[in-house]
């Protein structure tokens, strides 16, 4: 068996790595997303983007990493980053983008202006596209994470390439299973976050 | 109010003015330009060349959002907001423009009632738990919630079966007349805009072709194209439709004889005025027509008119002209007077009216 | 050394070609599998939206773990190398396949099915014949899906020593040597992007032939 406090230790590390990362990852998408709704060759060209690195293999991500930014915490956030972004910015742009003309037009009828319609109209409208988007991500960054302790991010993936090293099954296990624990929660935090911002009202 | 557009396509060099006050009905086919109207009033979109004027300030030099929130808009598909109840949908401006949470609640409450929603079963609801009518009913409420002096109507019926239609339709026409709101109300339905209109403006490619009042337009349509939109060939369907109040033939004051006088007051009073035929008014519900010829005739001229003249039906302004024929048949009469409430209006001779719609 | 002797140097020591081989090897066996099971399960759940939900509730969570932990619950029964590569590659790529498949096969308009039945086809027939073509273009975006998945997950096979073209990314990584880090991300970004652009091809082609959606 492992010792208790690396283990810990390498939790609270991969938690930082997730949730830096998803964070970074939300401020550049939300700028990103609403641009695209606004202007059409923004989201021509972010959509494009978007679609490529998403057909990339996570791996080769996180290894282009190295002579880009080297190694280390900074390198895997980035990695975790770039691979985990798309469903961010592709679910809330859809989620944005798709909302009813007719409400626009009565949003614009009654006065609102450009963004009051974003803040009250088709942002609380795309809650389940951006949710789902955020998931998604939140899951994908959980899997890069694991991996970009190979460019010594530190987290949970350490103790399993560590033990995948030494063919110690127990330790990459006592890697692995709080990996994908961690991963269940990730998801139910988010459905319990939504729920709790559906039911609040509006303004 | 002045409007004056040229844009290339869908508005073709327009122009055209609305009065404070009054319900003005833009009717045309899709594509006729009248919802691109519409929308250029409360600058949804901007003219290419000329101007929107709001009394006679140039719409262009506001702001769009501070003039949308003095311009009340309703759409066919209502457009309320499914995420938010009832409250939160009519509330929406009043909250962005800071007013007193008790102010805003007290104003949802008084335009609930208004449009015949009990606010306490309706405050809370989701869009998504209302019938379509009461969808729109929400949505006029919402449309009146800063007491807009115009409001901007783009079929809002439209979405409705015929029955509920009818039913909002005269709806409307008493809130209407509850608030003094100027109203630009844009349909393709003919009887619809007879129903409503004080006036009608007909759209067609972009073009204003006329405007004027229901039976200007049935009986004087300025061109073909017109006629054929009101459907002035087949005018006889028109006394669906067609109220007392567009038919009738107004009356001179010295046509209206007090039922005090007597007989040899009358005639000379008619040849005085030289009329020779006059109304009297007995009572609020009794009103007699008689003509010189019968007063002549009379053997006592100092017999009171009171006890003269044939009886006349009353109707009132808004009644139509089928329910009018309908009750007139009967009896025979050929003449019906119009009041509203204890002022005699006009008359409607049927015989001409009916001439005038074969 | 110019450039191209970089590349050429890398592609030779790495063995990039033959890495390659192994990678589009086990790609197209995990693709091929993903799609026959995929559609197959579909197939047999879609008149049961019930057992069709438990399905993918379980899919569902295994599309959660992350890729190196599958792995390393795969290894005792698997062992190292191909095998839990593969197998790991069809466990991911089932849900898109069988979700779209799926979703094809029950949600066609019911005036097709009417008119089927009408016409004297029966149910299997109607499977054969209606259901499968006009779910085809919503299947081909699933495989979409997959063929992305797959294309990561073999890459990452070769932590494991499956071979494939992870192994000249994690010696580039372990031993720092950028050039190969360069030549090799490189090269797996093209082929995961071409592949990515193939499957859009198909997928276009036959959205554009019959979209009954």
């Amino acid at each position: 068996m492992v010792a208790l406090a690396p283990l810990f230790d390498a939790i609270l590390q991969h938690l930082t790595l997730v949730f830096t990362s998803l964070a970074i990852g939300i401020c550049l998408a939300t700028p990103l997303a609403i641009f695209s709704v606004f202007y059409k060759r923004v989201s021509y060209v972010v959509l494009t983007v978007i679609n490529m690195v998403q057909s990339i293999p996570s791996f080769a991500l996180v290894a282009i990493i190295v002579p880009l930014v080297g190694i280390g915490f900074v390198p895997g956030v980035v990695a975790i980053v770039l691979g985990s972004i798309v469903p961010i910015v592709k679910n809330m742009y859809v989620g944005l983008a798709k909302t009813d003309i007719a409400l626009i037009d009565t949003g614009k009828g009654m006065g609102l202006t450009d963004l009051q319609i974003v803040r009250y109209v088709r942002l609380p409208l795309a809650y389940p596209a951006i949710f789902a988007g955020l998931k998604f991500s939140a899951i994908i960054a959980n899997g890069i994470a694991v991996l970009t302790a190979i460019i010594g991010s530190g987290g949970l993936g350490r103790i399993i390439f560590e033990g995948l090293a030494s063919f110690n099954i127990n330790k990459t296990l006592s890697g692995a299973i709080p990996a994908i624990l961690i991963a269940l929660s990730l998801d139910m935090i988010f459905s319990i976050a939504e729920k709790k911002l559906k039911s609040k009202s509006v303004y | 109010m002045t409007k004056i557009y040229k844009e290339s396509k869908a508005i073709d060099d327009l122009s055209f003015e609305i009065c404070k006050g009054e319900l003005f009905v833009i009717l045309g086919s899709s594509g006729s330009g009248k919802t691109t109207t519409l929308r250029l009033i409360n600058r949804l979109i901007d003219p290419d060349e000329g101007a929107v004027y709001l009394n006679g300030n140039d719409t262009k030099t506001m702001d769009p959002v501070k003039l949308r929130r003095k311009i009340g808009y309703v759409i066919q598909q209502i457009g309320l907001f499914p995420h938010m109840t009832v409250k939160e949908n009519i509330g929406l401006i009043p909250h962005l423009e800071k007013w007193k949470e008790e102010d805003i609640s007290n104003k949802i409450d008084e335009l609930l009632t208004l449009v015949a929603l009990p606010p306490q079963l309706f405050r809370s609801r989701y869009p998504n738990q209302l019938s379509g009518g009461q969808q729109q009913r929400v949505g006029l409420a919402r449309a009146l919630v800063m007491d807009p002096p115009l409001l901007l109507m783009d079929e809002p019926f439209g979405a409705l079966d015929p029955l509920l239609r009818m039913q909002l339709q005269n709806e409307f026409l008493s809130i209407k007349r509850k608030l003094d709101k100027t109203i630009v109300f844009v349909t393709h339905d003919i009887e619809e805009s007879f129903i409503l209109a004080d006036r009608i403006g007909v759209m067609h490619g972009g073009k204003m072709l006329q405007i004027g009042t229901p039976s200007e337009l049935l009986f004087e349509p300025a061109n073909e194209i017109v006629s054929k939109i009101i459907g002035a060939e087949n005018k006889f369907k028109a006394i669906k439709f067609l109220q007392a109040k567009d038919v009738m033939i107004l009356i001179d004051k010295n046509c209206l004889i007090e039922s005090d006088i007597s007989c040899k007051e009358a005639i000379d009073k008619m040849i005085s005025g030289k009329i020779d035929s006059c109304i009297i008014k007995k009572s609020n519900s009794d009103i007699a027509h008689i003509s010189l010829i019968d007063l002549l005739n009379e053997k006592d001229k100092e017999r009171s008119v009171m006890d003269l003249g044939n009886k006349l039906s009353v109707f009132a302004p808004s009644d139509t002209l089928s329910s009018i024929i309908l009750l007139l048949k009967p009896s025979k009469e050929s003449m019906a007077a119009i009041m509203d409430h204890d002022k005699v209006l006009g008359i409607v001779r049927l015989n001409s009216v009916l001439m005038n719609l074969i | 050394m110019t450039v191209i002797d970089t590349i050429l140097s890398v592609w030779t020591v790495h063995q990039i070609t033959l890495r390659t081989i192994q990678h589009l090897y086990m790609f197209s066996i995990a693709l091929i599998l993903s799609i026959l099971i995929g559609v197959t399960l579909a197939i047999l759940v879609y008149s049961n939206p019930k057992l069709a939900n438990i399905w993918f509730n379980v899919l569902n969570v295994i599309e959660m773990i992350p890729e190196l932990a599958l792995f390393i619950f795969l290894l005792p029964i698997l062992g190292l190398g191909e095998k839990p590569t593969i197998a790991a590659c069809v466990l991911y790529s089932i849900l898109p396949i069988m979700r779209n498949a799926y979703t094809g096969l029950a949600h066609v308009s019911n005036e097709y099915i009417e008119i089927a039945r009408a016409i004297g086809l029966t149910k299997n027939e109607i499977l054969l014949k209606i259901r499968l073509p006009m779910a085809l273009p919503l299947i081909s975006s699933g495989i979409r899906v997959a063929v992305v998945y797959i294309m990561g997950i073999v890459t990452l096979g070769g932590l494991i020593a499956a071979g494939g073209l992870g192994v000249p990314l994690q010696a580039g990584i372990y031993r720092y040597d950028i050039p190969a880090i360069i030549v090799a991300a490189l090269w797996v970004g093209t082929l995961g992007v071409f592949f990515d652009f193939i499957a859009w091809i198909i997928e276009n082609r036959l959205a554009r032939r019959f979209n009954p959606w």
